[in-house]
């Protein structure tokens, strides 16, 4: 018996070409800001429901609309399979709050790792069940591999390699190795009418 | 090695025909003196040293070559702390050293970053801020903490009164909490009288506990004093006279020898003091400890566990240590914060021509390059992947066999090799690959199609404006075909015997498309049975079925001002041919054992 519609997609893609799986759990979407053309696969969860509860200074003195953005996302970024992203969160003048996870362009997340950032630059490559603590600072072109511990307030600046329980520098990302970050193929590979790799 | 498929270029600069000077006999790559007979061997021990990936590969548009992180020339443009990315100018990296003299420290322990805490609230390393700090917003003592280990600085007996210029204050603390004078604290203590009776009254000579820095101060001031002044020699001290080479007489003597006499002293003759050697703490004496039994005695109580690993040693800064050489930190609690170390931002001149080949801005927060020629953008990039050829009719051959399988041994086996072309002109490219593998387990190779043409890395609109011109037959897609047999074929010429294989052709081309082509390679792997007790057991990676390939590129460059570069030709022609030969690695696989 074959079935006269097509069957409905694992993902949903949106006007702006993101591709959503349906099996991924996003909380508080209103929170959650997509720059486009970013692919979330099954089981991934992201945290919007965790927002920042006090408001900066220079906001709440201008009376202007709270911005509530917990977590936000650039354009072709890749969020793998079971991976989570979560709004760090800490004492600020005396009261618990969270704060805004960051995420800049082609940015990949690999799958079952946590990352509780305050911000992702672009072109950054985390790999599987890598662990990247709260308000770790993470600059362009950096390469965190397979099962890196990034301790909490690290920074990580650009074009660094990072691995191990705490993370550590143990290389540089080469002059030819930038293209390595693009993500706009691998987008492409995935979705309802995915492509194969080239 | 990296997990197969990979492939890894030989820069020219381990190449002893390019070095300018006669072959090494003892080399162990060989030195036959024709280039082309001669066979890279990529399990020579000198070879590791010589491959790289693509990407860690640069390009001199002036020499027309290959450059490696080992041959080109390194040139600091910028340092900065890893941890607060502030720029430290050259000039400050002259006094302060080549540290971050910020509050950026890293743990002693377990190398994770430390954080300024108060130490008043429990040190939670996630607070940044205690809860009651509204009523008491600064409220030391403040402390170093790990968030990753827990690690305190109070565990050292460290405590800060200021939460900010952490490495000032550390600076004048030791372990424990005493503070360790600055050397014109010391200076200002020794003229105290008050403090040179009690210092004379107890203990001998050299008790007081000098760290590193204070010492060797106080060794500088002493012998400058005695230099500056040579009468001032104790009497009872004048027992070497002016035999020893602790005499300022032999000193400037020998100074004489080297500076032609004409600067010899004369008075230097008159001179009768002689230099004598430090005996107090204050001169820089510091009697060795040679009583361990402290050691000993931490060693019974807290075991292996609280000693400190080589790595935690390595990782502690020289100079800023507690004590002497003979006294140095053996155990964890010894152990001191580490400011970060400075990074930098580096360019890269190439080794021949002394142009620059990759600069960087200059400033910390940017990514960008001013320059930035990578080998990636000049020659073809090389791609492997396996070809499983179910048997039966043409068209069934797939390219789906399972990537990082074992190869079976003695069973033919084939891989699809794929050469794209960066350049904006057609490249043509002939391969070379030794029958029979280097090594002890020889397996037998076959480029079916050795020598081809790939097209030019034009737009894709161009193509796509074209409409079907062209020989190759592949619509200008980036896409690759999944699964077909062999067509196209042009610029391949050669022979077209029939193999016994079902679609595979000597001579033919796989597939091609606008700036890429695909070949395929037949191995036979050998077998990795060692016959009997006499062989040595498989070495680490032996089993890694490795082709060594020579490749030449040739293609036809604009003389001068085009993307390839320019050279001033012999010649003026309106084309000017160009070539690039190399030996690269095609790491295919493990055989099975
Ligand atoms: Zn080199
Ligand atoms: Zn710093
Ligand atoms: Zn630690
Ligand atoms: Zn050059």
């Amino acid at each position: 018996m074959s079935s006269r519609r097509p069957p409905r997609g694992e993902y949903i893609e949106t006007d702006t070409g993101n591709k959503v799986a349906r099996k991924a759990t996003l909380v508080g979407t209103q929170n959650i800001m997509l720059g486009g053309k970013t692919v979330i696969q099954p089981d991934v969860m992201i945290r919007g429901d965790l927002i920042r509860t006090i408001q900066a200074s220079s906001q709440a003195a201008s009376g202007a609309a709270p911005n509530n953005t917990a977590v936000s996302i650039g354009r072709y970024c890749f969020l793998s399979r079971g991976c989570c992203l979560r709004p760090p969160g800490r004492l600020y003048k005396g009261a618990f709050t969270f704060m805004p996870l960051r995420m800049g362009d082609h940015v990949f997340v690999g799958p079952a790792s946590v990352v509780q950032a305050a911000s992702i630059g672009s072109h950054v490559h985390i790999g599987a069940k890598v662990a990247v603590g709260e308000f770790a600072i993470i600059k362009d072109y950096v390469r965190i591999l397979d099962g890196t511990v990034v301790p909490p307030n690290m920074v990580i600046p650009s074009f660094s390699i990072v691995a191990g329980q705490p993370a550590r520098l143990i290389g540089e990302v080469p002059e030819g190795g930038h293209d390595a970050f693009e993500l706009r193929d691998l987008y492409k590979t995935v979705g309802n009418n995915p492509q194969p790799a080239p | 090695m990296a997990a197969t498929p990979y492939t890894y270029i030989q820069c020219p600069c381990s190449d002893p025909s390019t070095l300018g000077r006669p072959a090494d006999a003892n080399s162990p790559t060989g030195t036959e003196p024709d280039e082309d007979d001669r066979t890279f061997d990529p399990r020579a021990p000198r070879s590791s040293y010589s491959l790289y990936p693509l990407e860690h590969l640069l390009y001199c548009e002036d020499c027309h070559q290959i450059r490696c992180p080992r041959c080109v020339a390194e040139e600091i443009v910028t340092y900065y702390c890893p941890n607060c990315l502030f720029e430290v100018p050259s000039s400050n990296l002259k006094s302060e050293g080549n540290r971050c003299t910020r509050s950026c420290f890293q743990c002693p322990i377990c190398i994770g970053p430390l954080a300024v805490t108060s130490v008043e609230t429990k040190p939670d390393p996630t607070l940044l801020a205690a809860p009651d700090n509204t009523a008491a917003p600064h409220s030391g003592p403040y402390a170093l903490t790990c968030s990753y280990c827990h690690w305190s600085s109070t565990e050292a007996g460290i405590k800060f009164e200021k939460p900010n210029g952490i490495h000032a204050q550390l600076a004048k603390l030791r372990n424990g909490g005493t503070t360790r004078l600055t050397a014109k604290e010391r200076k200002e203590r020794r003229k105290d009288p008050s403090y040179r009776s009690t210092a004379t009254e107890g203990g001998g000579p050299g008790d007081e506990n000098l760290d590193l820095e204070t010492q060797f101060a106080n060794l500088k001031a002493f012998y400058q004093n005695q230099l500056a002044d040579p009468n001032s020699g104790d009497a009872g001290l004048a027992a070497l006279g002016d035999l020893g080479f602790s005499s300022p007489t032999s000193l400037s003597r020998i100074m004489s020898i080297y500076t032609g006499g004409s600067l010899q002293d004369k008075k230097a003759k008159s001179r009768v003091g002689a230099m004598r050697e430090a005996l107090e703490s204050d001169e820089g004496l510091q009697l060795a400890n040679l009583d361990e039994s402290a050691a000993i005695e931490a060693l019974q109580s807290d075991g292996h566990d609280c000693t400190a690993s080589t790595t935690q040693l390595a990782d502690q800064p020289p100079n800023l240590g507690e004590h002497h050489l003979h006294g140095r930190s053996r155990f964890t609690a010894d152990l001191r914060p580490i400011p970060y170390l400075l990074r930098t931002k580096r360019s890269k001149r190439c080794p021949l021509c002394r142009h620059i080949i990759s600069k960087p801005e200059a400033k910390v927060q940017t990514t960008r390059f001013r320059i930035r020629l990578v080998a990636g953008s000049y020659i073809p990039s090389i791609a492997i992947r396996p070809l499983s050829l179910s048997g039966g009719s043409g068209s069934s051959a797939s390219g789906s066999a399972l990537p990082g399988a074992l190869l079976d041994p003695l069973k033919p086996a084939h891989y699809l090799l794929t050469f794209k072309n960066p350049i904006f002109e057609t490249i043509k490219v002939t391969l070379g690959a030794p029958a029979k593998t280097p090594g002890r387990f020889a397996s037998k190779v076959t480029v079916l199609c050795p020598d081809f043409e790939i097209g030019a890395n034009t737009d894709v609109w161009d193509e796509a404006l074209k409409d079907g011109g062209g020989g190759g037959g592949e619509p200008g897609r980036e896409r690759r075909r999944q699964r077909r047999g062999e067509e196209g074929g042009g610029g391949s010429q050669g022979n077209i015997n029939n193999n016994n294989h079902n679609q595979l052709e000597v001579g033919k081309i796989w597939e091609r498309g606008r700036n890429w082509v695909s070949i395929v390679v037949e191995v036979v792997p050998a077998s990795l049975r060692l016959d009997g007790g006499g062989d040595a057991p498989l070495a680490e990676d032996e089993d890694v079925l490795e082709i060594p390939m020579f490749v030449r590129v040739e293609w036809e460059g604009e003389p001068g001002g085009d993307e390839v570069g320019s050279v001033a030709g012999k010649d003026r022609e309106a084309r000017e041919k160009r070539e690039l030969a190399y030996w690269c690695v095609l790491g295919l696989g493990r055989i099975r054992q």
